[in-house]
């Protein structure tokens, strides 16, 4: 059967087309459930239970569920609970929830997928019976509750034709879920049985907690403007005119971290981002809110404030004014565009991980959420187990932000485990990370190579047998993955011959399988300081691919022929059969080239590498490449209880930089044959020239200390670098460059049809095509570059989504953001062993201050890495010394004592656990002493470490150090990569 | 035009029979011959209507586009005819072959049309209005265009929806349109100001309406008048190469007036007749 | 938008190999010596077909041992959902003649007719995609009913392939918007020879077999319905001859 749908639609260019599409309506869609003998489905397509049982006081019969799909949106947390089975979905509802919602689509069908939750897809659209037209003046809404009950009564008089055994005459019933009043009476006025999610899911009894899940979203009633705390938002179709007209400007919300009551909008229109204050000014928006902003006056146009604030305690509203207040002072000299948000164009609300905070008052449901992530505000849920949840790190959805409420409104969604407990802290950090970190599931694991494994003369026609050749790897110690090692050997013309190796991981992976989708969407392995969160199963990453000493591998080769002054004569790729004769640690390596009485093959072939690595690197510095730094340590950890019981800098040996030289080589050897061959498809990565104004900071603080930097070009910045060196201050230079570091930007994967070849530029590298190829093991763009290789080489074949530009960029999309994802994830977990190490420990350290700021100074602890603000002025009016802020110099002087950047001081460290969802490092002056503020060093000191107030706040630090694990090569690919605000050194393990 | 080759015997016998009103199909001088119309049958226009005359097809299309007014007419929507003869019809229309028909026909559609009142068709004042494009598409030749064309014509305005749109000014000054998501928001035309045309092909010394390709190549001269429900004339056309005497003319005219309002009123009772079968009739299109 | 859900249905309400609804009528005109009408879902085109005749203009066109083909692409200016500014003349257009006289040159016995002429002509009164197979298939019907001697019937049909994986047959215009590449075949169904084949994007070669095999699957299925259209029209018309059914 054939009918038709008209709609009008409006085109770019402004005219309006009448657009008339086919709709087919079908015989041949069956209603899913195991009673029916009428329609023929397969049986794997009958889903719905043929006794479905479900312990509920009301509805004591037998009964399927049909949902609205507002009841879809709003309560998708009930959804995802195991009790509600034996679920109708109306192709209606799933359209609807599509087009509303991408993120609740992709939970709704993954519920859908879940075989157990048996949940049936009705493609009642297609359904000669129960498709309806949309009939005059019906609001298309209307129409599609209309669509549902009309599906619902179908089942409804459908099922009526099996009884089953339990029920003899009545057959199943179907209960019609919704929260909309109007659409439950028209509902039950045809006959139908409805109910809102709320009485339904109070009617369960084996449905414990389940209640605390409801969203509570219908709050809004009539409220006056003097019981609103926040301005009203303007309605969608005043933001729309306001943003066409420019009376608004649509953008990007990010809270400050620092700041609960500031925050920035960014925008296409203005380069820099607009400033939002105070309470008002935010109005409810949410990190990662896509908001409409009314730029002030210029003249009420401020600069963000120095101010470090924490919406700490309980609302106090004349602790608020005055903290509004204090952020009002302006500073003529670094005005921003400033601005209100008006309207919320489009939420980005998420489920945040937090606890609760407590209650005194016992029992009381009400109670106030606080997010692990500073950037969220508080939420209040309602709950019945605050007992059991208060000692847990629990997950909240936002459902709403009434004016009235202080905080957004939420309800609970699950509990993760107890607070403190390093598993439960692990796994706060990966779900706030979004690093998916479930187990392999079967079907991936079905892809995997059928053990035991073996070498078939098949396999070695169509690969270069090096297994004869003396390979070696070098890595850090620990490392299972091992995805790549080397060789050199001397040819007869005087000239070398080197050899880099990959694993071949594309062999075993192959493009589509579900074992590929899964590598792709993780995109990386991520390393936490006592765990690691694989990419591809441990069968791939640990043995098949791992190139293990003495073990034959398959891998991929780069081999050069290379003159003794390292100029590259001849490059090839091949696959190739290899059997590394060592698998060596940076130390074992070291020390073969240093014993001048060692000769063997593996001695001599490290010695020409290391000879040719140094006279690349220098090149490669020549070049303009940048030597940045961040502060590098490594936790040595309790082999039993992966505590960590000291830190310790990361010491850089000749072989690392050894290591790294040949696998940047082998990375744009390989990016400049892929790009010749796709040159719309290649996977590359670039990495942008910072725009000036980044480098302000660093300039002004080279100006303050009598050195010009020069940031004209990436040549011009290494050398003035290279120049900045202060004889009474030896850590200074680093900190020159770990400043230099925060103003780079990005480095970023993208398909090469995409850009500009000028664009392709690999800033910190000076290379101009750059991408990854040595690390397959443990990204999934190395795969990608593996199977372009690969077919360059007529090694492998090509497929759809490789050659098509498009596919490929979307791939980078998700690489860049799991990258940062995980680099993030990386540093929040040093910072949460940190913590684990200073626990019951007082130390004092030598730091410089590597910023001051209005009220605080920034000081980084070169030992551990570590980064944290000092407050100078304390919250509370305690007798204190008075300290003095100089903004020309950016100093602070209390007294005769002044601190400016760079000035060494001894701090005192110890852990406030005062706040369990934060826990701080409090930190306390020792040195230089000044009266009333420093405290006497750890020897002398009693012990009262808590209660200071002059707490260094650590626990979301920005530049916290990679970690060295057991597992990962401490790369120093000089390529950086950083977050938005911490530029930070990025090894990459080439 | 297609031109249908006629020899003098031929010509003759057409000739006598005009002479005695008994021509050669068994008609009258005054009769037509039967047709078959139906609207809305193509839905990719927003109006459409199908007509067929004997072997004459016709095929007209109407489409709406947003447009800006013209400078002197600022309050008023535009209305815009376009001809094709399609080489189905017959060889001689292929490539740029029925061109200058083409022309001929729309050009003369607009004048007998600008009876129609356009200011419905405004949006906003000299900012926006729509634009409608009659497309007229010949498919077969079987004499008659004129009188044919004008039916269908006025058929498929009378079966046009324009959708509802509402414009607001932007502080820019700009002109932003708003159309509502409900396809059945839409508006018609009032068609009492279209005319429909009625030849006159002067065959010997008579003249005879509705008439044959082959009638045709036997009349020196013809007149298209346009005519409205009221009988009033909106244009008055001579066609062909011979002369007609002033008297003929004022007489013939007079005639077509009075089968113009018939033919008017003939076209509405069927065209209301067809709509009153509701949104759901058959629709039978070219299959049947 | 997916191209095909997860049930298996596609945006229209079809499954990935099912046709669209095609209705056709032969002999619609009595002036050309054949004349088909053909729809194809929301496609609908006219094809008329003149001759053979002697040839039309310069003499000099003539072929000395077989027939003159010439054909002619038109659209409607209201075909489209955004109106078309001419209906024929543009690239496409001519590109869409050049295609079409390659199809029906295929299947037409051309050597029968030395120094004549065959016109075929095509109307696009409505496009909703593959407007190219509707005016191949009604092309067909046509010189059908002009009783012009085929070889067999030529017959084209779509194919495209959804979300990287699963062919789609008879593709809507809908389906080739929303991407994904789209493989035109004209194939004589019996000999299961292939006419014409156009790719509007690249195709990766490990697709191209099983989305051609289905396209070709398509003109098959296509065939069955030309062919009861035709026979029924016989009965109908009389000119019925049963040696024609054991052809």
């Amino acid at each position: 059967m054939l009918t038709s749908k008209t709609f009008l639609r409006k085109t770019k260019k402004g005219n309006i087309l009448k657009i008339v599409r086919e709709h087919y309506l079908r015989e041949d869609i069956w209603c899913g459930s195991k009673v029916c003998s009428e329609c023929c489905a397969k049986t794997d397509d009958q889903v719905l239970d043929e006794n479905p049982t479900i312990a509920c006081t009301k509805h004591n019969y037998g009964h399927y569920l049909v949902l609205d799909t507002n009841v879809v949106l709003d309560q998708i947390d009930v959804l995802e609970e195991d009790v509600l089975k034996n679920v109708i979905i109306l192709q209606t509802v799933i359209d609807e929830v599509k087009h509303r919602s991408s993120t609740i689509y992709k939970r709704l069908k993954d519920v859908i997928g879940d075989g157990r939750r048996k949940f049936y897809v009705f493609v009642n659209e297609h359904h000669q019976d129960t498709y309806i037209e949309r009939e005059q003046g019906e609001s298309i809404n209307d129409r599609n509750d209309r669509a549902i009950r009309t599906a619902a009564l179908w089942y409804q008089k459908h099922l009526k034709a099996f009884p089953t055994q339990k029920d003899k005459r009545k057959g199943i019933k179907v209960i019609l879920l919704t929260d909309d009043r109007k659409n439950r009476e028209e509902a039950i006025k045809s006959g139908l049985i409805a109910s809102s999610v709320e009485d339904y899911v109070e009617q369960l009894t084996d449905a414990k907690g389940i209640g605390d899940k409801l969203s509570k979203r219908n709050f809004t009633s009539d409220i006056s403007e003097k019981d609103a705390t926040y301005p009203s938002h303007l309605t969608p179709a005043q933001i729309h005119d306001g943003i066409k007209n420019g009376q608004l400007i649509q953008g990007s919300f990010q809270a400050s971290r620092e700041n609960y009551l500031e925050g920035q909008v960014n925008t296409e229109k203005f380069e820099k981002p607009i400033l939002v204050q105070g309470r008002a000014g935010l109005n409810r928006a949410i990190d990662g809110d896509t908001v409409a902003v009314e730029l002030l006056p210029e003249a009420e146009w401020t600069a963000p404030s120095d101010i470090v604030l924490q919406d700490d305690e309980t609302a106090d509203p004349e602790e608020l004014n005055e903290k509004e207040n204090l952020i009002k002072e302006v500073k003529v000299v670094e005005k921003r565009p400033t601005g209100k948000i008006v309207g919320i164009v489009r939420r980005k609300w998420r489920q945040y991980c937090g606890i609760l905070q407590a209650n005194p008052m016992v029992g009381s449901v009400r109670n106030i959420f606080v997010p692990a992530d500073r950037k969220i505000p508080k939420i209040r849920i309602e709950t019945r187990q605050y007992e059991l949840l208060v000692s847990q790190r629990i997950i909240v959805a936002i459902d709403s932000w009434p004016r009235t409420s202080r905080y957004p409104l939420g309800h609970f969604v699950r509990a993760l485990g107890k607070i403190g407990d390093k598993e439960t802290e692990n796994e706060v950090l990966l779900l706030e990370h979004d690093v998916p970190h479930s187990k392999f599931s079967d079907l991936v694991l079905s892809f995997l190579p059928k053990m035991p494994w073996i070498i078939t003369p098949e396999d070695l026609k169509q690969r270069v047998d090096l297994r004869g050749i003396d390979i070696c790897s070098v890595d850090p110690p620990g490392c299972t993955d091992i995805d790549d090692a080397l060789h050199c050997r001397p040819l007869e013309n005087g000239n070398y011959e080197v050899g880099v190796h990959i694993a071949d991981v594309s062999h075993f992976i192959r493009p589509g399988t579900a074992l590929d989708n899964e590598a792709a969407s993780r995109a990386t392995t991520v390393y936490l300081v006592d765990k690691r969160i694989d990419m591809v199963p441990e069968l791939l990453s640990s043995n098949l691919c791992s190139l293990r000493g003495n073990e034959e591998r398959f891998a991929f080769s780069c081999v050069w022929e290379i003159t003794k002054d390292a100029k590259i004569i001849h490059t090839k790729f091949h696959k190739s059969v290899i059997c590394s004769k060592a698998a060596m640690t940076y130390e074992e390596a070291q020390n073969i080239i240093d014993d001048k009485s060692q000769n063997h093959s593996i001695a001599v072939s490290l010695r020409g590498l290391n000879s040719l690595a140094k006279i690349l690197k220098r090149r490669r510095i020549e070049n303009g490449a940048l030597v940045l730094a961040s502060p590098e340590i490594r936790f040595q950890v309790d082999s039993e209880t992966h505590d960590p019981i000291d830190v310790e800098a990361k010491k850089m040996r000749e072989t690392n930089s050894m290591v790294e030289e040949f696998m940047l080589l082998a990375n744009i050897s390989v990016a400049e044959k892929i790009l010749q061959e796709f040159p719309e498809c290649a996977l590359l990565r670039r990495h942008p020239v910072p725009p000036l104004p980044n480098f302000d900071p660093l300039i002004k603080a080279g100006r303050n200390q009598g050195f010009e930097i020069d940031v004209s070009s990436g040549k011009a910045l290494a050398d003035s670098l290279d120049r900045a060196h202060k004889s009474d201050n030896p850590y200074f230079n680093t900190m020159l460059r770990i400043l230099a570091t925060r103003c780079m930007m990005q480095a970023v994967y993208f398909a090469s049809g995409m850009l500009q070849q000028e664009e392709f530029f690999h800033y910190g590298l000076a290379a101009p095509i750059y991408t990854h190829f040595t690390s397959p093991i443990r990204r999934y763009a190395d795969i990608i570059v593996h199977r372009l290789l690969a077919a360059c080489i007529g090694a492998d074949k090509t497929y759809g989504d490789l050659l098509n530009k498009q596919k490929t960029q979307e791939c980078c999309h998700n690489l860049n953001y799991r990258n940062r994802m995980a680099q993030y994830a990386g540093r929040a977990s040093v910072a949460l062993h940190t913590h684990l190490f200073f626990r019951n420990k007082i130390q004092d350290e030598e730091g410089y201050v590597l910023f001051v700021r209005k009220n605080a100074l920034q000081i980084l602890i070169p030992k551990y890495g570590l980064e944290g603000t000092l407050y100078l002025v304390p919250a509370t009016g305690q007798p204190t010394a008075n300290f003095v802020y100089n903004e020309e110099d950016q100093s602070q002087r209390c007294g005769n004592i002044v601190f400016h950047a760079f000035d060494p001081v001894t701090v005192q460290l110890s852990l406030d656990r005062s706040n369990v969802q934060h826990e701080k490092l409090v930190l306390k002056m020792v040195k230089p002493f000044i009266k009333d503020f420093s405290v006497p060093s750890v020897q002398a000191n009693t012990g009262d470490a808590v209660a200071s107030d002059d707490k260094m706040d650590l626990d979301v630090p920005q530049t916290l150090p990679e970690v060295e694990t057991p597992s990962k090569r401490k790369e120093s690919e000089t390529e950086t990569a950083q977050s938005k605000k911490s530029k930070k050194k990025k090894k990459s393990k080439n | 035009m297609a031109s249908v080759l006629l020899n003098d015997a031929e010509k003759t016998f057409i000739l006598h029979g005009v002479e005695v009103d008994l021509r050669c199909d068994g008609r009258r001088r005054g009769d037509y011959r039967p047709m078959e119309l139906e609207t809305d049958v193509v839905s990719t226009a927003s109006g459409s209507a199908r007509l067929r005359l004997a072997n004459t097809d016709i095929l007209v299309g109407v489409k709406t586009e947003i447009d800006v007014p013209y400078p002197e007419n600022p309050e008023e929507g535009k209305l815009e005819f376009f001809v094709d003869c399609s080489a189905n019809a017959t060889p001689a229309f292929e490539g740029r072959g029925g061109e200058d028909l083409a022309n001929e026909i729309s050009s003369r559609l607009s004048r007998a049309y600008q009876s129609l009142p356009l200011a419905p068709l405004c949006i906003v004042p000299k900012q926006a209005c729509w634009k409608l494009y009659v497309d007229i598409l010949i498919l077969e030749c079987g004499g008659n265009f004129y009188d044919a064309i004008s039916l269908a014509v006025k058929a498929a305005l009378f079966n046009t929806r324009v959708p509802q749109v509402t414009g607001s000014f932007l502080d820019g000054g700009s002109v932003d349109l708003e159309v509502s998501d409900d396809p059945f928001q839409c508006w018609r035309l009032d068609i009492t100001k279209a005319p429909v045309l009625v030849t006159l092909s002067k065959i010997g010394d008579n003249c005879v309406v509705d008439p044959t390709a082959e009638e045709e190549t036997c009349s020196v001269a013809s007149i298209v008048v346009a005519v409205l429900d009221s009988g009033s004339l909106t244009a008055v056309i001579k066609i062909g190469e011979g002369s007609v005497h002033e008297q003929t003319l004022i007489e013939t005219i007079k005639t077509a007036q009075k089968i113009g309002v018939e033919l008017n009123s003939s076209l509405m009772t069927a065209l209301n007749q067809e709509e009153s079968l509701g949104p759901k009739r058959q629709r039978f299109g070219f299959l049947k | 938008m997916d191209l095909i859900s997860d049930q298996g249905l596609r945006v229209d309400g079809r499954r990935a190999g099912e046709l669209r609804r095609i209705r056709c009528k032969l002999g619609v005109y009595d002036q050309p010596d054949g004349s088909a009408y053909l729809e194809q879902g929301h496609t609908k085109v006219l094809a008329a077909v003149y001759g053979p005749h002697q040839i039309r203009g310069s003499r000099t066109k003539a072929l000395q041992d077989s027939v003159v083909i010439n054909c002619q692409y038109s659209m409607a200016t209201f075909s489209t959902g955004e109106r078309k500014k001419r209906p024929r003349g543009d690239r496409r257009s001519t590109e869409m003649t050049m295609l079409l006289k390659q199809a029906v040159s295929a299947v037409i016995k051309a050597e029968l007719y030395p120094r004549s002429q065959i016109d075929v002509f095509l109307e696009v009164l409505q496009a909703d995609g593959g407007n190219y197979c509707a005016c191949v298939n009604a092309a067909t019907l046509a010189l059908i009913d002009a009783g012009i001697p085929l070889r067999e019937y030529v017959v084209a049909c779509t194919a495209s392939l959804a979300n990287g994986k699963v062919p789609l047959v008879d593709i809507s215009h809908l389906e080739e918007t929303m991407g994904g590449p789209n493989l035109t075949v004209a194939a004589l169904p019996l000999s299961g020879q292939i006419a014409v084949m156009e790719m509007s994007q690249r195709f990766h070669i490990d697709h191209l077999e099983e989305v051609t095999q289905l396209a070709l699957q398509g003109c098959r299925d296509i065939y069955k319905i030309l062919d009861k259209a035709v026979k029924e029209h016989l009965l109908e018309t009389g000119d019925f001859f049963p040696q024609l059914e054991s052809n």
